[in-house]
């Protein structure tokens, strides 16, 4: 009854009272007369639990701004624990209810104890849910998890709550046996929840007030010794904790000699304080480091390890922290990985927490892991490098400053010759300027020492020191690639199936290069640009070994180790001068080996992007023979590909104004056709196609396209002039070409608007594929087959029919046969009946 | 109690039937107990009094079972004629042979239409027989006269006593007559002949007596113009037994579908051109050598129907085209198993066919150049969504369907790359042992087990030729062959050397050689001309005078291959009658002229 009527009253919370103390109502004489009138209606007066009622108002009305909104987030969970709380009374009162006998022998009837102990219960309960809700603001995990962890939260309440009870209630009596009775009551599933009831009372205290309370870690710490559940709840715990409690500075310690110094009690207690928190943090990261290699805690672990890091990458440890995450970084788990990419990441995105030092550190260390895992990991632990980012103004910025105070000091030398008279004049009034100056420069050191502020060379130092780790991880891993492709060719043949799986790093690795690729030393771009040319596959003429062993790279790698070669050359095109012709010979012929199912089209499209249409040679040779090729190539392949190669077509014919001849049946070739007179279309060289002598006859093939959009391209091309240049250039990429004609997009929008075509007769031609009716003409002739066939049906029918009838016949005189039966049993009755 | 007359009945007929045996012995038992109950009767005059007072209770209770099952079949069909005409007094009389042969001789010599009435009624009790329990009939041969004559002659009588020539079959006929008093005063007779008929054509199971009615219906089919309900009964029961039906039947069927399609253009082509699609759908999930013919009938008929009136057909083709896209879309976007299994899948591959004769057959009188296209990615896409080798059945029929679309329509389309991947198709060494018999036409995915057999191996060698030449053989005089073939040689080069399969390497050889030689050929001749590529109208032209009398040697050799490829595939369908082989031989004869219609004729009977 009470509990319904509580429960109600919190549910529908009414706008808040005012807050007046108690004693301050007044309760008017009418007031009284009605209640007193009607003792039948207002008798729930009387029952009306005030506690509640007042701690509940009180709590809302004392609030204010923010706090009122946390405060209505937590009357949720504050229901629904109040309402266990009841269930805690009406638990504990039955208990209370029977008296305890001492050990003289008196029967103890403990009804006084019974409302203070409530009480205190509620208080106690209180406190709790208090604490819960705070611990629930702190530890922002995952849904799920914070779910889970207001479950518990709520189960913890319960029992503590009786637990307290209990306690208190030994306290109160001190009979020693009941209490080991209650004791051995309690089953190993509340000793449990004891366990998370008290790890979490600690852990509240210790967010309350971390000064005081910083000897409680170690009792924390003493948790994760414990069996699983709760070494994982421990965990969980410190770190929500040790997130809030580490401070914004690494800590150091102090040394002997400062220990020996008399320090204030400030200074002592903060020394503790650090000291304490220093050595639970190290015990802490210890057990992680266990427990990260048991599979049992492996998730919760490498969690902790991650948001620590993420948290608090500048405080102490983190190296050990890192070292842990980048272990995990090529996890065949997929949550693990996850994580610590993601953490990865962050670290680099975020370099204001850190100063930039855990990235050398975290870089470094992936350098390292790729060596010791001999480039075997999964892509996506090279692949965090991607975010990476890289300051180029850093230098630049520091050289304007060097400049401005070589101004500065020019100036002042001028201002120096300009007065050299006042100068000498106060030689002391100097000197103690310089030493006022130089006061203030060692201010401003310790200043920026201390609002750690790296200066612009050590982040220079930094990042050079990140990208030398970073290359050096790229190049290991094209070394690794090349090495085990050319060495073992006949080792690993039945690696040809899963050739992506080979080299996993490989592409992560291009696109790091490509992405990254202005910042490359000029001194490695000599032998990158040979391992790249070695990796997209031509390193010797037509040799078959190495053909053999460049089929271990797809040919989409293969493209794109040509791309990143572009790119390299392209960001870095005044320092160098490198002989690009390898690439174009090989793109000549990786073009061939295109198969569009299996491999990507967009790697083609970029590479024809950025070989073709953006090189600024002008090689009428190579460039005719690659406009022959690629309308080769369209005659060969899907639309979209067509259409990619088609615009690079035209862009090239635009942009080389003497291989429009190829558009033109010029007898010989005329003036143009170069030292090859004649077209070699299997030739693989495209110097040496001669491709200046031939037509492009393909485009009237292409012209009859069955998609609009390449053979209205086809035309548009073959009816350029060959005279005068165009200024016109096509706006589209190859990539966009690609990408527009795409299946997936062409199915999703088609190019017709279909339902408005109109399909009308184009000719009038009326033919009609006949072949079906002429083959028959049955009807007359089995006429007598038929009728003899119809009355067969009608047989069957009859036959169907009639038996249909007998039968319901013959039941019906077996029936009339039974009823003779029951008329002789009647009958026999009767008789009965007469004779009676 | 009728015993006496069933008596008879049975002993005037003989047959054979297991009912009629079944009928005998129940008989027997039934007089039995008869002859017991007389007994007992006789023995106790107040025992029949108290049977009666029982027995009643009894049979009203069983009657009423019956009556009650009886109206709920018998339906609209049941009694209305009986008030239209208000003769029900004449049609309760019994019909023997010899009436309705003066009947007969009333209508057919006089036009007499009461005795029409009359016999139309007896029609209508021999379409309801076995449903009704009226006893109009009596015998086999009276019942096989009624139909025979009524179905034979009421066209013809209709037409008579209307003034509608035989030959007209425009339905405005009908139309017009509507409120004249002569159509008033037939038409309840009319009615009931077609819906007697409707009936009939449900009732009947035998194929003969089916395809006999549905000629007949065919012959009144303008009568339906006034009866648009049975009209819709008409397509719904006929499309059915297209479906469903065997050899003539079917064909009989799609016939009234056709010409209900062509007859009432405008109201019931659409819903004949659904239904009748959504029956080959239903039909088309599997494909078996056995109903493979059938398939064909189906598709082949589905497309005729459609030309009868492209422009609806090509707007209905559209949206079932739309369909097919998005089906294609989902997979290729999600890859989920269902989605895939659903495009990997005879139905899907059937509907695809179905749209592409559709196409095909009309593309060069009418705009379908939508539609071409759409299909054409949508099989792009397929192709793509199936790159696997287990899926060397599906792939090849993939550039079948291009190269007849291609050949069809004259488009350019390129399947070379499409072609070569089944060359580059990478089995584990598994060996050259020859894999179990297996038939590679009537499967779209290939069981794991052959992978790893030298047929397998073989397969591929010989569908990748004969895909290339069909696809060659279509441009081998075009102006940009050389270009056209300068990949694909160059594939097949590397293949002739990378292989280590005697056969195969000749094979491959072989047809270097020929497509070189063509290469050869045309570029000579390519060499000697004057215009550019921008002279579409000279390219055109050009070597059209040989195209045409083909008797180069690369020609024939395509030919040929194209031909060995139609065999082997033959062969392979090992249940597949001689007769059928020998009867697309003689078709691939009578196009021999032109390699492009064989083509033709080869991808429909893949």
């Amino acid at each position: 009854m009470v509990k319904k009527k509580q429960k109600q009253k919190i549910v529908l919370p009414p706008a808040l009272p005012p807050e007046i103390s108690e004693d301050e109502i007044e309760v008017s004489d009418e007031d009284l007369q009605f209640v007193n009138e009607n003792r039948d209606y207002a008798g729930f007066v009387s029952r009306l639990d005030t506690d509640t009622i007042t701690r509940h108002v009180s709590r809302v009305a004392d609030l204010e701004g923010d706090d009122l909104e946390a405060a209505y987030e937590k009357r949720l969970g504050r229901k629904s624990q109040q309402k266990q709380e009841e269930e805690v009374r009406l638990q504990v009162d039955p208990v209370d209810a029977l008296p305890v006998k001492t050990l003289d022998g008196k029967l103890y009837y403990r009804t006084l104890s019974n409302t203070s102990e409530k009480s205190e219960n509620g208080r106690d309960a209180d406190d709790e849910k208090d604490d819960s809700g705070a611990d629930k603001g702190i530890v922002r995990l995952t849904k799920a998890e914070r779910r889970a962890k207001l479950k518990k939260s709520k189960k913890e309440a319960k029992k503590q709550g009786k637990e307290l009870g209990k306690t208190e209630e030994v306290q109160e009596t001190p009979q020693a046996a009941v209490l080991a009775k209650v004791k051995e009551d309690l089953t190993a599933e509340e000793v449990f929840e004891n366990k998370k009831l008290k790890l979490a009372e600690l852990g509240i205290a210790l967010l309350a007030d971390p000064e005081s309370n910083i000897k409680t870690l170690k009792e924390m710490l003493q948790f994760c010794k414990d069996d699983h559940a709760i070494v994982k709840l421990a965990l969980l715990s410190l770190l929500a904790v040790f997130k809030d409690i580490i401070p914004g500075y690494r800590i150091r310690l102090p040394t002997e000699k400062e220990l020996e110094m008399k320090v204030s009690k400030d200074v002592k207690k903060l020394r503790y304080h650090e000291s304490t928190l220093l050595s639970a943090y190290k015990v802490y990261l210890q057990k992680l480091m266990v427990l990260e290699k048991r599979s049992k805690y492996q998730h919760v672990a490498v969690r902790c390890i991650c948001t620590l890091l993420e948290a608090a990458p500048h405080f102490n440890f983190c190296e050990n922290l890192l070292g842990a995450v980048v272990e995990n970084i090529g996890s065949s788990d997929d949550v693990i990985r996850k994580l610590c990419c993601a953490t990865i990441k962050s670290l680099f995105t975020s370099e204001g927490k850190h100063g930039g030092q855990a990235t050398v550190e975290a870089v470094r260390l992936i350098a390292d892991h790729v060596k010791a895992h001999d480039c075997q990991l999964h892509p996506d632990s090279v692949e965090v490098l991607l975010s990476l980012s890289f300051d180029e103004d850093l230098g630049k910025a520091e050289e304007e400053d060097k400049e401005n105070k070589f101004r500065n000091k020019k100036s002042k030398k001028r201002k120096n010759n300009e007065e050299p008279s006042q100068l000498q004049e106060n030689d002391r009034k100097k000197s103690r300027k310089e030493l006022l100056t130089k006061m203030r420069e060692e201010v401003a050191a310790d200043y920026k020492a201390a609002a750690f502020t790296t200066d612009v060379k050590e982040q220079k130092r930094m990042q050079s020191e990140t990208l030398s780790a970073v290359f050096e991880t790229y190049f290991r891993i094209l070394k690794h690639t090349m090495l085990s492709t050319t060495d073992s060719p006949e080792a690993n043949d039945n690696l040809v199936a899963n050739a992506t799986g080979a080299h996993p790093l490989l592409a992560p690795c291009l696109n790091g290069l490509g992405k990254f690729s202005h910042l490359i030393d000029l001194d490695y771009i000599g032998d990158l640009m040979n391992y790249l040319k070695k990796l997209a596959g031509g390193d010797t003429n037509s040799n078959s070994s190495s053909e053999r062993s460049s089929k271990y790279l797809t040919v989409s790698e293969r493209l794109q180790c040509c791309i990143v070669a572009f790119k390299v050359m392209k960001s870095n095109l005044d320092a160098l001068n490198v002989d690009l012709q390898g690439f174009f010979v090989l793109l000549y012929n990786l073009i061939l080996e295109y198969r569009p199912g299996r491999d990507q089209g967009e790697v083609l499209a970029e590479a024809l992007k950025i070989m073709l249409c953006e090189d600024r040679q002008h090689d009428m040779q190579k460039a005719a023979a690659f406009v022959k090729r690629l309308a080769t190539f369209s005659l060969c392949f899907g639309s979209a590909e067509s259409m990619a190669a088609l615009v690079t077509l035209k862009y090239l014919l635009q942009k080389n104004v003497k291989c429009r001849n190829l558009l033109e049946n010029d007898a010989g070739g005329g003036s143009v056709s170069g030292f090859v007179a004649k077209y070699q279309p299997y030739a693989s060289d495209p110097n040496l196609s001669g491709a200046l002598a031939s037509v492009l006859w393909e485009l009237n093939l292409l012209c009859k396209h069955y998609h609009p959009a390449v053979s209205t391209m086809a035309s548009s091309i073959s009816s350029m002039s060959t005279s005068h240049n165009q200024v016109y250039l096509s706006s589209i990429s190859p990539q966009q070409a690609f990408t527009d004609l795409s299946l997936e997009r062409e199915l999703l929008n088609p190019k017709y608007d279909i339902r408005k075509s109109n399909s009308k007769r184009k000719k009038g031609s009326s033919k009609m594929t006949g072949g079906i009716d002429s083959s028959l003409d049955t009807s007359s002739a089995d006429e007598d087959e038929l009728k003899k066939k119809l009355s067969d049906h009608f047989v069957l029918l009859r036959d169907f029919k009639e038996n249909g009838r007998l039968r319901s016949e013959l039941e019906r005189t077996t029936l009339a046969l039974q009823l003779y039966d029951e008329y002789k049993k009647q009958k026999k009755k009767m008789s009965k009946n007469d004779r009676k | 109690m009728g015993e006496t007359e069933s008596a008879s009945y049975l002993e005037d007929n003989n047959s054979e039937g297991a009912l009629s045996v079944q009928n005998r012995e129940i008989h027997i038992e039934l007089e039995k107990k008869i002859k017991k109950l007389d007994r007992l009767k006789e023995k106790d005059p107040e025992f029949s009094n108290f049977l009666d007072s029982n027995k009643n209770r009894l049979k009203v209770s069983m009657d009423e079972e019956n009556e009650i099952s009886d109206e709920d079949e018998s339906s609209d069909d049941g009694r209305e004629l009986v008030n239209e005409n208000g003769t029900a007094t004449e049609m309760s009389m019994l019909l023997y042979t010899s009436a309705v042969d003066s009947l007969r001789h009333l209508v057919t010599e006089q036009q007499n239409v009461s005795a029409f009435t009359r016999l139309l009624n007896g029609y209508r009790a021999a379409c309801h027989y076995g449903t009704e329990s009226s006893n109009v009939l009596k015998d086999d041969l009276t019942f096989s006269k009624i139909l025979m004559f009524v179905l034979h002659e009421a066209d013809n009588i209709f037409r008579k006593l209307l003034g509608i020539q035989c030959s007209n079959e425009r339905k405005d006929v009908i139309l017009e007559l509507k409120d004249t008093a002569k159509w008033k005063k037939l038409k309840p007779l009319i009615k009931s002949y077609l819906r007697s008929t409707l009936f009939f054509l449900n009732e009947v199971s035998d194929s003969e007596i089916l395809a006999f009615t549905l000629t007949r219906l065919k012959a009144s089919i303008i009568f339906f113009a006034a009866f648009p309900h049975l009209l819709q009964r008409l397509i719904k029961t006929s499309i059915h037994l297209w479906a469903t039906g065997e050899g003539t039947l079917s064909l009989h069927s799609f016939l009234i579908i056709r010409e209900v399609a062509a007859v009432f253009n405008s109201d019931c082509f659409d819903i004949c051109l659904v239904k009748a699609y959504k029956a080959f759908i239903s039909r088309c999930k599997f494909v078996e050598p056995v109903i493979f013919k059938r398939i064909l009938f189906l598709k082949n008929s589905f497309v005729e129907l459609c030309s009868l009136d492209v422009q609806k057909s090509s707007n209905k083709a559209t949206v079932s085209i739309q369909q097919l896209a998005k089906i294609l879309q989902l997979g290729l976007r999600t890859k989920k198993k269902e989605a895939v299994k659903k495009i990997c899948s005879w139905q899907y591959a059937n509907c695809i066919e179905l749209w592409i004769a559709f196409i095909s057959v009309n593309i060069h009188d009418y705009d379908l150049q939508p539609l071409l296209y759409m299909i054409i990615q949508i099989i792009n896409g397929v192709a793509v969504l199936f790159p696997g080798p287990r899926y060397l059945p599906l792939r090849v029929k993939c550039v079948q369907w291009l190269n007849h679309l291609s050949s069809s329509s004259g488009v350019f389309i390129p399947v070379a790359s499409l072609a070569l991947d089944v060359l580059e198709y990478k089995i584990g060494k598994g060996g050259s042992k020859p894999g179990k018999d297996f038939n590679f036409s009537s499967a779209i995915k290939l069981p794991k087990h052959w992978l790893k057999s030298g047929n397998f191996q073989e397969e591929c060698v010989f569908s990748a030729i004969e895909l290339l030449a069909v696809h060659f053989a279509q441009w081998s005089y075009h102006i940009s062959f050389p270009e056209l073939a300068t990949i694909p040689v160059i594939c097949l080069r590397k293949f002739h050397e990378m292989t280590t399969t005697e056969s195969s390497q000749r094979l491959v050889k072989r047809f270097i050689d020929q497509v070189e030689q063509n290469i050869e050929f045309v570029r000579k001749r390519r060499d000697e001309v004057a215009f550019s590529p921008r002279d579409q109208q000279s390219v055109e032209s050009f070597l059209q005078l040989e195209k045409g009398s083909g008797n180069v040697p690369f020609t024939q050799y395509y030919r040929s291959v194209i031909e060995k490829s139609a065999s082997r595939n033959l062969l392979t369908k090992k249940n597949t009658s001689y007769l059928e082989l020998k009867k697309s031989k003689r078709k691939r004869q009578h196009s021999n002229n032109n390699v492009d219609v064989t083509v033709n004729g080869e991808v429909d009977y893949d």
